[in-house]
């Protein structure tokens, strides 16, 4: 009990690694039960922030210097950025020509 | 000490609320303001875990940028204020029974992997490695790489607007030929 109470307290990689994976999870359940085509690229957006923390982490307590994983992750941020952009972007012509970003009704237009 | 951990557990709860706060909004503006949250907070995690130019380049980036850039697009479209919906019932219970499912399948691996004789195989990943990168040397590439998206970004903006120019003027053309149609 005093063992898992001090596990608790000390934080370490493991910390890191279990709030990436639930927010892992989090954006991959977005991804899953949302019907508008917006907050799906959001619950992506989720998705890198989790893997961020997961290389950042990597890189706090594994490596030598941090600059492996931040170089890493300034190019998952950017394309994760150019992505999200590049989605709206289609999303926004989407819009235009259908006036809704509802992928259900998306789905039924086209049948 | 034991304001590090009150640092980390506060930084943790919120980012997950945030994150929940992002796929259960009932209106679009409550997603973009934990949106926004989530840029934020995440960024002081960072500063936890001493990547300075993470945190200042996600918070301008992603935080300055795209928050932004997402609301001035809602507004644009006068979205703002949508009624966000969810999939049907029996979908969402077996969305978050999957992804239950993984999420403990994935715990277990890590904890197998970081607690006992697993580690011995894969401690390659946690040996501190030696060789050492110098963050300036990559900063060409970096500049290169942005080039390149900005040069793509510019191509289908150009893209979009000549077809979208092609397409006004076929609809010009073809309510013409109606029109005379319509005369004859």
């Amino acid at each position: 009990m005093y063992s898992q109470f001090n596990q608790i307290l000390n934080i370490g990689l493991m910390h890191y690694l279990v709030l990436a994976l639930i927010l892992f999870l989090i954006g991959l359940c977005g991804v899953l039960i949302s019907r508008n085509l917006l907050r799906i690229v959001m619950s992506l957006f989720i998705m890198t922030v989790a893997i961020v923390i997961n290389f950042l982490a990597f890189g706090c307590y594994c490596d030598s210097s941090l600059d492996n994983a931040n170089i890493t992750c300034i190019f998952a941020l950017l394309v994760s950025v150019i992505q999200t952009i590049i989605a709206l972007v289609i999303l926004y012509k989407i819009y235009q020509a259908n006036e809704y970003l509802d992928s259900e009704k998306i789905k039924d237009k086209e049948k | 000490m034991f304001s590090e951990i009150i640092y980390f557990y506060l930084l943790f709860f919120s980012i997950i609320g945030a994150a929940l706060g992002i796929i259960l909004a009932p209106r679009m503006y409550f997603a973009c303001l934990s949106m926004f949250l989530l840029v934020c907070l995440s960024s002081l995690l960072y500063l936890s875990l001493d990547a300075i130019y993470i945190a200042v380049f996600q918070f301008i980036l992603c935080g300055i940028f795209l928050s932004v850039y997402i609301f001035l697009l809602l507004k644009k479209i006068g979205r703002l204020n949508l009624n966000l919906k969810l999939v049907a019932v029996p979908k969402v219970i077996v969305s978050c029974l999957f992804t239950l499912i993984l999420g403990a399948v994935t715990y277990l691996y890590f904890k197998e992997e970081f607690t006992n004789s697993l580690f011995e195989i894969f401690n390659f990943v946690t040996i501190k490695s030696s060789d050492v990168v110098d963050f300036k040397l990559h900063i060409f590439p970096l500049i290169l790489v942005i080039l390149l998206v900005f040069i793509s970004l510019t191509v289908i903006r150009v893209f979009l607007l000549r077809q979208q120019a092609v397409e006004t003027l076929s609809e010009v053309v073809s309510s013409k030929d109606s029109e005379e149609d319509e005369n004859v």
